[in-house]
């Protein structure tokens, strides 16, 4: 679509992104040549109909409808694209803050509640565990061996010689207390309200 | 001044004699010799510039010195007459000049005093500084006085001194044999010149020689490079003034005032040139077979070979690395060319001036692996390509796939392979000519091999000027463009395949094709480095020598009589290179033809109290100190006598000339001289671009408070904690020093402003007493506004008291 | 290469190690222990959050908070050389570093996140550790030692093609750490030739990502999987084991191969090995007892049949 003249182009969302904590502390973004290199060799580029080099031009017009974009959320976060990006840009970074930023203005919820379990049990065993949600999905594709293997798995461990990795005690409670005071656990709570709501 | 003393050293003006008329000649002598203090002041009222704003009846009146009169222009020619006459039949030793700017006018009056050195003047800018920038005669004519008075205690211990002209050698070493060096070569001596090339390896002719065709923006075609080549390198060789060392480098350089004594190492080839009539009969024997770096590698050479058939010297050399001593060639040679007991020889040559002209490297591909070079035979280079294309190539001009010799039906080419890439070993710049290679290449495929497509991704095409009309020209042919640059190449199914987005249609692709050409980066060479480090020449960022200033001094370098061209200093073609060439040896040239003259204002050093610590060696920034057999030396023509080496020396053991110790506390003592009880005065130490900012502020009539004195100094670096006290103790409220610090001295000029501010914090004296400010030339309004608050900061505190 | 220490390791616990492959951990163990690399395991130490900061869940503040805690853990039993057996937790980790030694406003919201929970005692200092010379993958330490673990390989690899999966989180989020680079890995190449391998080194979509993609393994299954097939369609026919450090890849490639068999209706015969059993394997290690390959989708047995003692 061409634009019919052009605003001063604020640069709100790149600042955004380039103070946020999950950029690194020298991103290139500013100095994005829209080469397309980073498309070229990106899976879901590949397989879908993402376009990183697209999403960051979007970012540098500070063009808001980048958040309303589906594609954005098909991003591997293999970091392929930062791995050569001529001017140390990083797609894969800023599609993460991206990303993160629309969930926590309240949008695309759906993407993120299957998540919460994981979140979950985090705070009950300080542990990341496969998420819930999508179980049966696991079990649907890798089949019956696979529920075997959950319900041996201490056996397993034990024959190898490993100890119980789940954490006890005050260590937990040392979690949880940490994730309390960052506020995770009420982002977690959040994010489940907005789903139910 | 006199031009027909030339010396190298710095002596007190001892000999203006010969061009005077008798009447001056006793005058000259007595003045100079004897440096009495009899002092003359001549003020100039500038047509009411002055005068409307200074009563200069009650300056004259108020000035104490042998002789002072006020003229209505006095830079006007009727008054050199008066200033001269003065000077004579006064017996003046010394001479105030209380006008202008010393920046306009200065020259002016040396001139006019003559018989008298030209530094036993002294200008006093009572316009600049304070007709013009004062609004009325109340406040102007004291300052006036002051600033008069001053100049008169500061011309008594002025010293006179003698301009430095320098000599250079007449003699060049040029390193490199490329299009670069061998075009500066010829251009030295063609103007008598003795010129050395200096070449690593056995053929002079550098990358040009390899590359087959070079494009022609203005003929729109291709010419072939050696016919250009061939007829210059000729010339080279013929010439009486040119001698060719190759296969040589160099050991080690001794700087020294005029000339540089390098040490050179020239590798044995086995082979006497001198014997060798290149019938090639050795070629056949020889075992030994190893990639040809002629043709890239694509084919194989013996160990004893000629680079290539019209290669300069036209002998055949032994590559010793390979070369097993089997013997046969040695009995093959009927000239007994071939000696194995020839040994690598040290020679010394003393050259006036050095050019570097080493060239470039071209980026290692397999540094980007993800494009298959050497994975796939057939992704090769541009380079590559060239010598496929050449007619004198290993396919002799044929394109042809390496793996299978068939006429590739499509060749994809990846621009910016290694250029303008932040990434670890990747070249942050555009090399620069990379878009045109892959043009006149294409042009080339297109015009001979019409059925090969030709594909080029790119993510900037980079035509300027006219190189554009040769775009259009090779588009006509018929060439697809892809704006992208592509993620990797692989291979499937035995197709090599080119995965790029198209970013103007947003369409990843996955490009089948038979060949791959990758456009690398032009990388500062290795030998490039070695050299500069050994002349203590200085690199740019990225690795190039670097230029002592990009705009007004392309083709010097950081050290004086040391140049540069072609791609030694940075990636360009060979127009840009040869334009290069050119203007380095034009510099060579002047410098011999016209001698160097420099300003007097330079460091000296004491060599008796000299402890050879090379501390002033490291902050030196021009590179003017070096160090001569075993003393430490200053080439007077880098130096600028900015100070810094002074303030670090240890031993006390060097001197500014111009602008001595005692003339700089009397300027300060006299500055200070009148300041009244309840008076705020402030200092300001100005370098030139400070003082042009201050000359500025009076051309265009802003005023600022008479409390502001000026002080011209070469740079801040001149000014030791002594002085700041020096001032701090004779009444200063304030001191500004406001400088636009040199590029190469910018460590310097803040290790100063620590030293200094430290040091006035260890006194007890309130930081913000010592202000610095950087100065600009064109925002005097900024400097003016500095003034304005240093004062009216200083008021508050002082009316606080 | 880089300097690697072979002590005052916290080998550090990877929750997709815990549960889908726990012989990685114990054959890395078996390893360490046959070369005498001073290690310990700390009950104590949670997970890096990794798959939940990239199913966009875990904030950075959090997941560096929880860093801080295991580091203080590290830097209090002496073992402050974290030696992580995924490439999430690595990058995970030098990330966290890397913001706290840099970033004085995010030390102090972290630091400050520690006093309030009441670990004050675990604040962290500017340069406490430093991610290139303090965090470290399993892998760099058994490719600094492969010269003593390949004279004890008792196993004839030969005739086994390896090709290698480099993983993402190794490679490419910090290339300047990682040996052997982003652009050309041979990380695992380099080490199954020093175990006599017959490496296949290169094949297309190599450098190219497992699949896995943290999300997209669950919300967009079909995406994952044509990734993940990309990768086992080019080495169809060309190598009989597929090499791995991380297992999250090992996951996606071991446990989705037989989904992406049965929709292209072929077996691809390519069995899946992180490098740390392949190793022990070598050196002897019982394959069910040490290398835990009961838990492998794909089997492992009939490459086992294949591989002879010297």
């Amino acid at each position: 679509m061409l634009k019919k003249g052009m605003d001063r182009r604020s640069q709100n969302m790149v600042e955004e992104i380039k103070s946020d904590y999950k950029a690194s502390a020298d991103l290139g973004l500013k100095r994005c040549m829209q080469c397309g290199l980073c498309t070229s060799n990106c899976p879901a580029a590949k397989h879908s109909n993402y376009d990183p080099r697209e999403m960051v031009k979007m970012v540098l017009d500070d063009d808001q409808e980048i958040k309303e974009n589906p594609d954005i959320w098909n991003c591997f976060y293999c970091y392929t694209c930062q791995s050569n990006c001529p001017v140390n840009n990083s797609a894969c970074q800023v599609n993460q803050i991206l990303r993160e930023t629309i969930l926590l203005e309240g949008g695309n919820n759906e993407r993120i509640v299957e998540f919460l379990s994981y979140g979950y049990s985090y705070m009950d065993f300080g542990v990341g565990a496969i998420p819930s949600d999508f179980f049966d999905a696991l079990v649907k594709d890798f089949g019956d061996h696979y529920i075997q293997l959950k319900i041996n798995l201490e056996d397993i461990r034990e024959e190898l010689g490993l100890v119980d990795y789940n954490l006890k005690g005050e260590s937990l409670d040392e979690i949880r207390n940490i994730l309390i005071e960052s506020g995770f656990k009420k982002r977690l709570e959040t994010f489940q309200k907005q789903g139910e709501s | 001044m006199s031009t027909n003393s030339k010396t190298l050293q710095i002596t007190p003006d001892a000999d203006n004699k010969g061009q005077k008329t008798r009447d001056y000649k006793n005058k000259a002598k007595k003045s100079t010799k004897t440096a009495g203090e009899k002092v003359g002041v001549f003020i100039c009222r500038c047509g009411g510039n002055i005068s409307d704003k200074v009563d200069i009846e009650k300056l004259k009146s108020s000035i104490n010195a042998d002789f002072v009169e006020d003229y209505e222009n006095l830079c006007s020619l009727n008054c050199r007459r008066h200033i001269r006459e003065e000077v004579i039949d006064q017996n003046l030793d010394r001479v105030v000049i209380a006008a202008c700017s010393p920046l306009t006018h200065l020259r002016t009056f040396q001139n006019y005093a003559d018989p008298l050195n030209p530094y036993m003047v002294e200008m006093v800018n009572i316009r600049e500084q304070c007709s013009w920038v004062h609004s009325d005669m109340e406040k102007a004519t004291p300052k006036a006085i002051g600033l008069t008075q001053a100049g008169v205690e500061k011309v008594k211990k002025a010293r006179p001194l003698k301009k430095i002209i320098s000599r250079t050698e007449k003699s060049a070493a040029i390193f490199g044999g490329g299009i670069s060096g061998i075009t500066a070569a010829l251009s030295l001596a063609n103007q008598g010149l003795k010129v050395t090339i200096i070449e690593k390896n056995p053929t002079i002719g550098g990358n040009m020689v390899k590359i087959g065709k070079v494009f022609s923006p203005e003929k729109l075609a291709e010419e072939c490079s050696l016919c250009i080549l061939n007829p210059i390198i000729n010339d080279v060789v013929n010439h009486k003034n040119i001698h060719i060392m190759t296969k040589t480098h160099l050991l080690r350089a001794g700087r020294r005032s005029s000339y540089f004594n390098l040490i050179l190492e020239k590798d044995t080839s086995f082979v006497h040139e001198d014997r060798c009539i290149a019938c090639g009969n050795c070629v056949d024997v020889c075992p030994v077979e190893v990639p040809d770096e002629w043709n890239q590698k694509m084919t194989m050479r013996k160990a004893i070979y000629k680079p290539f058939s019209q290669a300069v010297p036209d002998v055949y050399t032994i590559d010793v690395e390979n070369c097993i001593k089997c013997g046969k060639c040695q009995k093959e040679c009927n000239m007994n060319a071939i000696d194995f007991s020839l040994k690598s020889e040290v020679i010394s040559l003393k050259a006036g001036s050095v050019i570097i002209a080493t060239g470039h490297e071209s980026f290692d591909l397999t540094k980007r692996p993800e494009y298959g070079y050497e994975r796939f035979d057939d992704v090769i280079s541009q380079m590559d390509l060239a010598r496929i294309l050449g007619v004198n190539g290993p396919t002799l001009g044929k394109l042809q796939k390496i793996s299978d010799g068939k006429v590739p039906k499509r060749v994809v080419m990846i621009q910016c392979t290694g250029s303008r890439d932040e990434k670890t070993d990747g070249k942050r710049y555009c090399s620069k000519v990379c878009c045109m290679v892959a043009l006149k290449h294409a042009s080339i495929i297109r015009e001979k091999f019409p059925e090969t497509e030709v594909v080029i991704c790119y993510t900037d095409l980079r035509t300027p000027g006219m190189y554009e009309n040769y775009l259009r020209y090779v588009q006509d042919k018929g060439i697809q463009l892809i704006r992208g640059r592509p993620g990797e190449v692989s291979r499937r199914n035995g197709q090599l395949v080119v995965r790029v987005e198209d970013t103007l249609q947003r369409k990843p692709l996955e490009i089948e094709t038979d060949m791959v050409v990758l456009s690398e980066a032009i990388e500062p060479s290795q030998g490039t480095m070695d050299l500069a480090k050994k002349l203590n020449v200085g690199l740019s960022q990225d690795l190039f020598i670097k230029e002592k200033h990009s705009k007004i001094k392309p083709a010097n370098t950081d050290v004086e009589r040391i140049f540069v061209c072609g791609t030694a200093q940075g990636p360009k073609d060979i127009t840009d290179s040869v334009s290069q060439a050119n203007a380095a040896a034009a510099k060579v040239s002047e410098q011999i033809k016209c001698g160097t003259e420099a300003e007097p204002p330079v460091a000296i050093i004491k060599t008796s109290r000299c402890s050879h610590c090379g501390k002033c060696r490291e902050i030196c920034g021009f590179k003017a100190v070096y160090q001569d057999e075993e003393f430490m030396s200053i080439d007077p023509m880098a130096c600028r006598g900015c100070g810094a080496c002074a303030g670090v020396c240890p031993e006390d053991a060097i001197e500014i000339k111009g602008l001595n110790d005692q003339e700089l506390y009397a300027q300060i003592e006299g500055l200070l001289a009148d300041k009244k009880e309840g008076e705020v005065r402030i200092l300001t130490f100005l370098d030139n671009v400070g003082y042009t900012a201050a000359d500025t502020i009076g051309n265009n009539r802003l005023t600022y408070p008479e409390a502001i004195r000026i002080i011209k100094i070469p740079s801040i670096n001149r000014i030791m904690p002594e002085h700041i006290m020096f001032a701090f103790n004779h009444g200063a409220d304030g001191i500004l020093m406001a400088e636009y610090p040199d590029e190469c001295m910018l460590e310097a000029h803040k290790a100063k402003i620590k030293e200094l501010s430290e040091f006035v914090a260890s006194k007890g004296i309130p930081a913000d007493r010592l202000r610095f400010y950087k100065a600009y030339a064109p925002h005097y309004r900024g400097l003016a506004k500095q003034f304005e608050d240093f004062y009216k900061d200083l008021s508050a505190v002082e009316a606080t008291k | 290469m880089k300097n690697i220490p072979d002590k005052n390791i916290l080998l550090f616990k990877s929750c997709m190690v815990n549960v889908e492959y726990p012989g990685v951990e114990s054959s890395t163990k078996y390893i360490f222990d046959k070369l005498g690399i001073e290690y310990a395991i700390d009950p104590k130490q949670s997970c890096c959050t990794g798959l939940g900061f990239y199913y966009d869940l875990f904030d950075q503040v959090s997941t560096s908070a929880l860093a801080v805690r295991n580091i203080a853990l590290a830097r209090k039993s002496g073992h402050e050389n974290i030696v992580t057996l995924c490439s999430t937790c690595y990058a995970i980790l030098k990330k966290s570093i890397n913001l706290l030694n840099s970033n004085e406003k995010a030390r102090d919201e972290i630091n400050g996140i520690l006093e309030r929970a009441g670990l004050s005692d675990m604040k962290y200092n500017e340069g406490d550790l430093s991610s290139e010379n303090n965090v470290f993958h399993m892998v760099e330490i058994l490719y600094s030692k492969v010269d003593e673990i390949a004279p004890l390989i008792k196993k004839d690899f030969s005739d086994i093609r390896i090709a290698s999966h480099h993983a993402c989180h190794y490679c490419k989020v910090y290339p300047d750490h990682a040996i052997t680079g982003a652009r050309n890995p041979m990380i695992l190449d380099e080490m199954a030739k020093a175990f006599g391998g017959n490496v296949v080194d290169w094949y297309d979509f190599k450098k190219a990502t497992c699949g896995a993609g943290f999300s997209q393994r669950f919300a967009n299954r079909d995406l994952s999987v044509s990734a993940t097939a990309d990768k086992l369609l080019a080495l169809e026919g060309e190598a009989d084991m597929l090499l791995h450090m991380c297992p999250n890849c090992q996951m996606q490639l071991d446990r989705y191969q037989p989904v992406v068999e049965k929709e292209i209706g072929r077996k691809l015969n390519l069995v899946h090995l992180s490098v740390a059993q392949m190793a022990a394997l070598g050196m002897g290690a019982d394959p069910y007892k040490v290398l835990g390959i009961q838990t492998h989708s794909v089997p492992v047995e009939g490459l086992l049949k294949k591989i002879k003692d010297i």
